[in-house]
């Protein structure tokens, strides 16, 4: 099925020394309509709807884990959730609809595992639902709260904003809601239209006290997801939505973490670093076997994972080796969290030719 | 209001064919009939609605024929839905017709309406054609949006959507009453949400800034027993909704009658246009088909409770039996009313899918209200839209 992420790029070139005759080679070849053609691109693409479309591109099976399974990500959400039930005797999951699965069936089982009381639904209040989340958190307990599309989460950004992320501070550290995490699908799905495919992450990267994470695949979800329900901050879990069924991988049964707040080179290459989280993620992976192919360029690829905070390392790392960075979102572009990367990589640029 | 009601649903009928059928000469009917209708429950309110509603016949075969035209509607976008000619999201309100037709009947086209996404009966109540209703789902340049809003956002004038966030709606339609009161012109504001939003907390903020300007915001309450899946008692620790107002008077309504939906609207409207202050009115009723068409409907209630509604409950079948028992109408005549519709429905459906889509160049366009234009990007960088208004 093909999606329709809309991708907000931000293109610097930075200056490295010998990148800049290969910079010029790459422009006389006609980059940005090269760059953008997807291969498949029809003489009749004018008349048919206007659509981009990815290819969701599993890692290999990892062997460090244990025994794993195939899973898809709705399912990988569903197993690392029913390990932190397992684990966390004070665990509990709420939101709308959760009861029976869930609208992605994400929780599919775990009420009859785990009981009513364990996993239960909530009326259609999403600033209700946090709220209660912070207090379920502030008291020790594991809330783990759904709101049912990242669309519907604006009237919990107070309670977000205000109450979660400001506890432990405001409180001089004797309490906090750290052991919160509230998960949402989250980015396009291709038939979402204005409330069912909004990216938020952008909005809460402004926010100190909190963390937001986004994975690109099963694997990383439940690790991810684990990582944040144990991290002692309030976490928001963004679950990209097209990738529910569409992303299959080996993923193992038992648990396992992700760090949070570090990025992933997937890929490692010399001319230009791409950065990208979620979906965007494969579209970018895409582009870089296209850009090898078809120009011989050699594209470092970053999987960001962790928004807030971000691997500012990693990225600024590999962009000193490279010497250009893209970043790729499906978020608005203005203001949208690429602007925050690439003014970050300036300064620190910046600094470093100055020698500091 | 009736002449253009009744001219506006005769100019999407065909022209009859050359065979018509033979009008039974109308003084075989009766003009008008009284009925009895169920009582409201009352909620700090001294008197409510009256318990007997006249119906005269051209009343009963506008209602009638507004109600089999919204029914028809609502099937033609499932068929529409599953033929892949609406994406996205569908919301269908079939079964609940007796309420668009009924909260129309009781006020005036210079009144304002606003409610959720389940809002094709009311585009359709409100003045648009169903023609323009069908294009605009299937996303086509005569949608009443231009194709651009579809299921959820449909507009007009004095309707105000079609609105995708539950209870998002409600302080907008205290609003649109403040605007009303403020300018003096006795308008009264319908704000519709459903029995899921009525627990969203910005409904009683709604509620509260209502109450203590006295705007004239009749609050409704569609309970049609599920917010999507979850059944009213396991979300709602009351599920009295007309009383839920707590400061707000209310009134319980049956939302599956017309005579009843429409007295009762003519009370709540009479009692804020006179100045009374905001009233909030809760009609049960029901919907056959699930939350949208990504929803069977079954996984959360039984066949059998469907078919019940149905049989004994349909709003439609209720008004039929109502006129030809009371002899305003004839089962032919109403048959025939059923063909006509049907036959308009599927000329607009035809239309919805054979009108041309928008173009390219007006995506992007009404982001703002602003000169000069501007230039957004699309889903491919190298497009780009310009965006004017």
């Amino acid at each position: 099925m093909a999606a329709v992420p809309v991708a907000a790029c931000r293109l610097l070139r930075l200056r490295a020394a010998g990148a800049e005759g290969h910079w010029r080679r790459l422009r006389g070849a006609g980059l940005p309509r090269a760059f953008l053609q997807p291969p498949s691109a029809d003489a009749d693409a004018t008349q048919r709807r206007e659509v981009a479309h990815f290819t969701f591109q599993p890692d290999p099976e990892p062997l460090e884990y244990g025994q794993t399974q195939k899973m898809n990500l709705f399912q990988a959400v569903t197993s690392a959730l029913d390990n932190s039930l397992a684990k966390d005797p004070t665990a509990v999951i709420f939101g709308e609809d959760v009861a029976f699965g869930g609208v992605f069936r994400c929780t599919v089982g775990l009420r009859d595992k785990y009981g009513k009381d364990r996993v239960f639904n909530t009326p259609l209040c999403e600033q209700g639902i946090v709220g209660f989340g912070i207090g379920i958190a502030v008291t020790g307990a594991t809330a783990i709260a759904e709101i049912q599309f990242a669309d519907y989460i604006f009237p919990a950004f107070d309670q977000i904003v205000n109450e979660a992320a400001k506890y432990r501070y405001r409180s001089g550290d004797l309490f906090n809601c750290g052991s919160l995490t509230i998960r949402s699908p989250w980015g396009c799905v291709g038939h979402g239209a204005l409330y069912h495919s909004q990216s938020p992450e952008a909005f809460f990267a402004h926010c100190p006290g909190i963390k937001v994470v986004v994975p690109r695949s099963p694997f990383q979800a439940k690790g991810l997801l684990l990582s944040c329900i144990e991290d002692k901050n309030p976490c928001i879990f963004f679950e990209p939505k097209i990738l529910y069924r569409a992303a299959v991988e080996q993923v193992p049964i038992e648990p396992y973490n992700i760090p949070l707040s570090q990025a992933e080179v997937i890929q490692e290459g010399s001319d230009v670093t791409l950065v990208a989280w979620g979906t965007q993620v494969h579209v970018i992976r895409e582009v870089a076997s296209m850009a090898q192919e078809k120009l011989g360029v050699s594209c470092e690829v970053i999987d960001l994972r962790t928004i807030l905070p971000w691997d500012v390392d990693t990225v600024c790392k590999s962009v000193v080796k490279t010497g250009r960075l893209l970043v790729s979102h499906e978020a608005p572009l203005t203001g949208g969290f690429a602007s925050e990367i690439s003014s970050t990589v300036q300064i620190r640029k910046l600094r470093l030719k100055k020698g500091n | 209001m009736l002449a253009a009601a009744v001219s506006r649903m005769l100019s999407d009928i065909t022209p009859k064919p050359a065979t018509s059928r033979v009008l039974v000469a109308s003084c075989d009917y009766s003009n008008d009939a009284t009925f009895e209708i169920k009582k409201c429950d009352l909620y700090r309110l001294e008197d409510g609605p009256p318990v007997t509603a006249m119906l005269t016949r051209e009343d009963g075969l506008k209602y009638y024929r507004m109600m089999q035209t919204i029914r028809r509607m609502e099937l033609k976008a499932d068929q529409l839905y599953k033929q892949k000619f609406i994406r996205g999201f569908c919301h269908l309100c079939d079964g609940q017709e007796a309420c668009y037709v009924g909260l129309e009947a009781g006020i005036n086209p210079s009144d304002h309406i606003i409610t959720s996404y389940r809002a094709h009966g009311f585009c359709y109540t409100r003045g648009l054609s169903v023609r323009s209703i069908l294009a605009e789902l299937t996303g086509r340049r005569s949608g009443c949006a231009k194709g651009k809003g579809g299921s959820m956002h449909m507009y007009t004038k004095n309707f105000y959507g079609g609105n995708g966030i539950v209870g998002a709606q409600v302080p907008l339609g205290a609003g649109i009453a403040l605007a009303c009161k403020y300018k003096e012109n006795k308008e009264v504001c319908l704000t519709i949400y459903g029995d899921g939003a009525a627990n969203q907390g910005q409904i009683s903020e709604a509620y509260n800034m209502a109450a203590v300007w006295n705007l004239p915001c009749i609050f409704i309450c569609e309970n049609n027993r599920y917010g999507m899946g979850t059944s009213v008692e396991r979300a709602a620790a009351s599920t009295e909704y007309y009383k839920r107002g707590n400061f707000l008077p209310g009134l319980k309504v049956d939302g599956m009658d017309v005579l009843c939906v429409r007295e009762a609207t003519k009370f709540a409207a009479d009692y804020c246009r006179s100045g009374k202050g905001p009233i909030l009115m809760e009609l049960q009723t029901y919907r056959y088909h699930g939350h949208s068409m990504s929803d069977p409907g079954v996984s959360y209630r039984t066949r059998e409770e469907i078919q019940n509604v149905r049989s004994k409950s349909d709003p439609i079948m209720l008004l039929r039996d109502k006129m030809v028992n009371n002899k305003l109408a004839s089962v032919e005549e109403l048959k025939g009313i059923d063909v006509e519709v049907r036959q308009s429905i599927d000329e607009a459906a035809q239309f919805a899918t054979t009108d041309p889509e928008p173009s390219l160049e007006d995506l992007g366009q009404h982001i703002y209200s602003s000169n000069p234009p501007f230039e957004i990007r699309g889903v491919n960088q190298c497009i780009k839209f310009k965006s004017v208004s």
